[in-house]
């Protein structure tokens, strides 16, 4: 059987279910298929128990709730998602804190800039004007990114403008987290507390782009944090009714067998019952690491982009723990939504550390309750813990012994939590789920467990991707979208890049048809 | 803005450090050699992943024991692959084509999670009253016949992070093959809980798995087995239905959990039951294996039913479920539990209105706003149009 399409995109993650979102908002008559029964990729939730759980969502950034800066939700109300989906606000970044006995620390930061610079100062007394300072910069970055993002039509005047005003960004574009910190003054203990957010990106801070970073500390902190109430399977539904009440078509339960190209381009791909789908436009929110290794046949596969999936490493593999506890997060003293919990403050430290099993103590934590009280029922509470590893050390792990190994690393974390927090929580667990590598490779068939796309390493840094992207196009017809792409991993990256693929795919489709 | 712009290491040599990065990336991709990584398929993660949830097992009877009249055990060995392994207590579904119609139906893994590595499985069926698939089964199954299941499902399984040290089962006629998994599992060394099992039967004649049950008992300190009879009034053996006193009788002192897993009155009568144990709700979990709407006056109503652009109506009835009309007409979904409990048939409902027993709705809360159902505990009230896949 065929049939006939102007889009398909392949995978209802994050950045497939925005992409269709926006196409058939625009009027293209769109095909959107995934293999699992539900949409949302990572982006989904789980029922055991009297409890539901949030599969993967600590916070949301780009929903902001303190400067009102929405870029996601100008997105979400343009597709027509937006008013199905109930937002609620977060007014605590983290709590961090380390598990070395010899360095330990305790520190808990609110969002909002005045008040995250307050309590820096609280803690590292003096901080205040060096932390303001990198507060301009982050800010100045900021408009950087937004005065690019806005260019609609390129002029040769803008460069002129980029030069005169956007010289910050061009100076530290290549720079580290650390180097800039450095370089402006701030102290160990300041760094130490700005730097907390790594375990997002997975990068240690001596490598991971500034730019990147600042970015990230800028959607959070100054603009604030959201949390969907009916977990992110809210906004995952929300987008696929959105689509299919806009003319699209989703089949689940179906998979992608081929992308097919004909003369280099792109044509549509073929399901796995058999059935080929004609399509100009083919949106892949499947990894370009599948798309390369599986969906696509070898021989068409340029040379250049075969360099670059080799070339490429594979972010942090991901492990989760999810507790149902029969306590109230005030009876137990659970009094912060996010915990980040470490080995120790040396980032670094830390990301080789996560390449065994024995030795990875990072942990990120989630008191649901925290945000809204009554997402668990009365005197019970919700805690997820999430841990990632760089390497591939569960690829080590054999079925025989994977029960115990995914129990023992699980127990280490519960273990880890209470010794930092002092929370007692381990007599209180009624429902429990334990998510390993194994489990994100089955439900999103990543490879080796992926979580976090593609490393984003000195060389395959943010704005790299970005500038390069913009040069280099790849397969023509065939766009990606979601957490291996320019924009890096994470939620609001992948709704982005859906929306940036589908919009070139509906400019080249405007084009083509003029 | 007077603000002086910032530097890092001096406007010129941040400048050649930005540009530096055109090269370094160049660099970068030009460095690696022209041929593809690791296939994503060939990650041990994904293989693993693969071996644990296999999108399904073609599978063949290798042999069948006959429990007296009313139950029958099958031995079920694997094609090709190797057996997907689980955790003592979880059910296989299987998909049976009866004549026109395509159903799934779970049964409890008998055989431990060791037999599964060496190639096995074991599960036992037995004879119920109008059990369409139970009677097809044991009718017509035959060594050598090949059957399909898909991956082991199930969370009435032991983890000693949130179970107490000692299990009391409580199971109910066939509702004793989860136990005896976990039985032979504790006795293998697999699993390090202490089991009191709890066995109700109507007489002596209908207990599964008697000699065994016994020398597993006997030979391992952590297992006890207790039998209960509620017809039949006879030496060595509990009488009546189980209940708060006989759980007190044989309960370790201190915590224990409960699992309890059998026909629907077993449920009923410890609905009633356990509260008088006082307990915390995470010490008490149960396997629902089939529910079932109160009959009230039957209707006959018309689904029409949405799977990847094709539409089809079929019949469907007040008195039975919607995944039901779907089985009788012949279409599938990938339906596992039956219970409500494992979302894998959630559908949409695009229009008319179901009913959902008390209980049984464990839909997400996203999935109740925008009237997603799981058709397997769903009940059509009008016509309806459901979209499937």
């Amino acid at each position: 059987m065929t049939k006939n399409y102007d889009a398909v995109v392949i995978g209802a993650g994050n950045g497939g279910l925005v992409a269709s979102a926006r196409l058939a908002k625009e009027g293209k008559k769109t095909l959107l298929i995934e293999r699992h029964n539900l949409p949302g990729g990572f982006a989904t939730s789980f029922v055991r128990g009297r409890f539901e759980f949030e599969a993967s969502l600590h916070e949301l950034c780009g929903v902001g709730s303190i400067t009102g800066k929405s870029p996601l939700q100008k997105i979400f109300q343009e597709v027509g998602a937006a008013d199905k989906i109930e937002w609620v606000s977060l007014d605590e970044a983290y709590r961090l804190i380390t598990l070395d006995e010899n360095e330990k620390c305790d520190y808990l930061m609110p969002l909002g800039k005045e008040s995250f610079i307050a309590k820096l100062e609280e803690y590292d007394p003096g901080s205040a004007p060096v932390v303001t300072k990198i507060f301009d910069l982050i800010e100045s970055i900021e408009k950087t990114l937004d005065f690019v993002s806005n260019i609609e039509d390129f002029k040769p005047s803008m460069i002129k403008e980029i030069f005169s005003e956007h010289t910050e960004f061009l100076k530290v574009a290549n720079y580290s987290v650390d180097e800039v910190l450095k370089a402006f003054g701030a102290s160990k203990k300041t760094r130490d507390i700005l730097n907390g957010y790594w375990c997002y990106l997975g990068q240690p801070t001596d490598e991971l782009n500034v730019i990147h970073y600042f970015t990230m500390l800028h959607s959070y902190i100054i603009d604030g944090a959201v949390i969907p109430r009916g977990r992110s399977h809210q906004i995952s539904t929300a987008l696929l009714e959105a689509f299919t009440e806009n003319g699209g078509e989703a089949w689940f339960n179906t998979s992608v067998e081929k992308i097919i190209i004909e003369n280099g381009a792109a044509t549509g791909v073929v399901l796995d019952n058999g059935t080929q789908i004609n399509a100009k436009t083919v949106i892949c929110n499947a990894s370009p690491y599948n798309a390369y290794t599986k969906l696509i046949d070898e021989k068409d596969i340029p040379e250049k982009l075969k360099k670059e999936v080799n070339a490429k490493t594979l972010g942090a593999k991901g492990f989760a723990v999810f507790l149902g506890l029969n306590r109230s997060a005030e009876e137990l003293g659970l009094d912060n939504h996010t915990y980040f919990i470490y080995p120790t403050n040396d980032n670094r430290k830390c990301y080789e550390l996560s390449k065994k099993l024995e030795t990875n103590d990072v942990q990120a934590t989630v008191c649901l309750n925290k945000a809204f009280d009554d997402c668990s029922p009365e005197g019970t509470s919700i805690l997820y813990m999430t841990s990632i590893f760089a390497g591939d050390a569960w690829s080590g792990v054999s079925v025989k012994d994977y029960h115990k190994t995914k129990l023992s690393f699980a127990e280490k974390m519960i273990d880890n939590f209470e010794k930092a927090t002092g929370v007692k929580i381990r007599d209180h667990i009624e429902e429990i789920e334990i998510a390993t590598p194994m489990t994100y490779a089955r439900y999103t068939d990543a490879p080796a467990g992926t979580i976090y796309g593609y490393e984003a390493s000195k060389e395959d840094g943010i704005v790299k991707r970005i500038v390069f992207d913009m040069i280099d196009k790849g397969i023509p017809g065939l766009y990606f979208a979601g957490g291996y792409t320019a924009r890096h991993m994470g939620y609001s990256p992948s709704y982005t890049t859906g929306d940036m693929a589908a919009k070139a795919a509906i400019l080249a489709m405007d084009k083509e048809a003029k | 803005m007077s603000r002086k712009k910032a530097s890092v290491n001096g406007n010129f040599k941040d400048i050649v450090n930005t540009v530096k990065f055109l090269t370094e990336r160049k660099r970068f991709i030009d460095s690696a050699a022209p041929v593809l990584p690791t296939r994503t398929d060939d990650f041990g993660v994904n293989k693993v992943a693969r071996s644990l949830h296999p999108k399904e097992q073609k599978l063949v009877i290798d042999r069948i024991e006959e429990h007296s009249d009313i139950a029958k055990s099958y031995y079920l060995r694997s094609e090709a692959a190797p057996l997907a392994c689980f955790k003592a207590g979880q059910y296989l579904t299987f998909r049976l084509e009866i004549g026109s119609a395509v159903v799934t139906r779970s049964y409890s893994i008998a055989s431990s999670p060791a037999s599964a590595l060496n190639g096995e499985y074991q599960i036992t069926v037995k004879r119920i009253a109008n059990g369409f698939v139970s009677d097809h089964i044991l009718d017509n199954w035959a060594v050598g016949d090949k059957v399909t299941a898909y991956a082991p499902e199930g969370n009435l399984t032991y983890n000693p992070l949130r179970d107490a040290e000692t299990i009391v089962a409580i199971a109910g006629g066939s509702g004793i093959t989860p136990f005896i998994s976990l039985a032979r599992a504790i006795a293998q060394g697999d699993e390090n809980c202490s089991l009191t099992l709890l066995y109700g039967c109507r007489t002596p004649e209908e207990i599964l798995f008697r000699s065994e049950l016994d020398s597993l008992a006997c030979e391992s300190e952590k297992i006890k087995v207790v039998y209960v009879l509620s017809h039949s009034d006879e030496e060595g053996y509990e009488k009546g239905f189980i209940g708060a006193d006989i759980i007190k009788k044989y309960a370790p002192e201190g915590d224990y959990s409960i699992f309890a897993c059998g026909p629907e009155g077993l449920y009923k009568h410890l609905g009633s039951e356990l509260p008088k144990l006082g307990k915390e709700k995470k010490f008490i979990r149960f396997e629902v294996f089939s529910s079932g709407k109160k009959a009230d006056e039957q209707k006959d109503f018309s689904i029409t039913v949405i799977d990847r652009g094709n539409e089809s109506v079929i019949k469907a009835s007040s008195s039975e479920t919607v995944l039901c009309a779907f089985e009788r007409a012949g279409i599938e979904v990938p339906a596992r539990c039956h219970t409500g409990e494992c979302g894998f048939c959630r559908s949409k409902l695009v229009s008319g209105k179901v009913f959902i027993p008390e209980g049984e709705d464990k839909r997400r809360i996203a999935d109740m706003q925008f009237n997603f159902i799981h058709p397997c505990c769903c009940y059509p009230e009008s016509d309806l149009v459901v979209r499937i896949n």
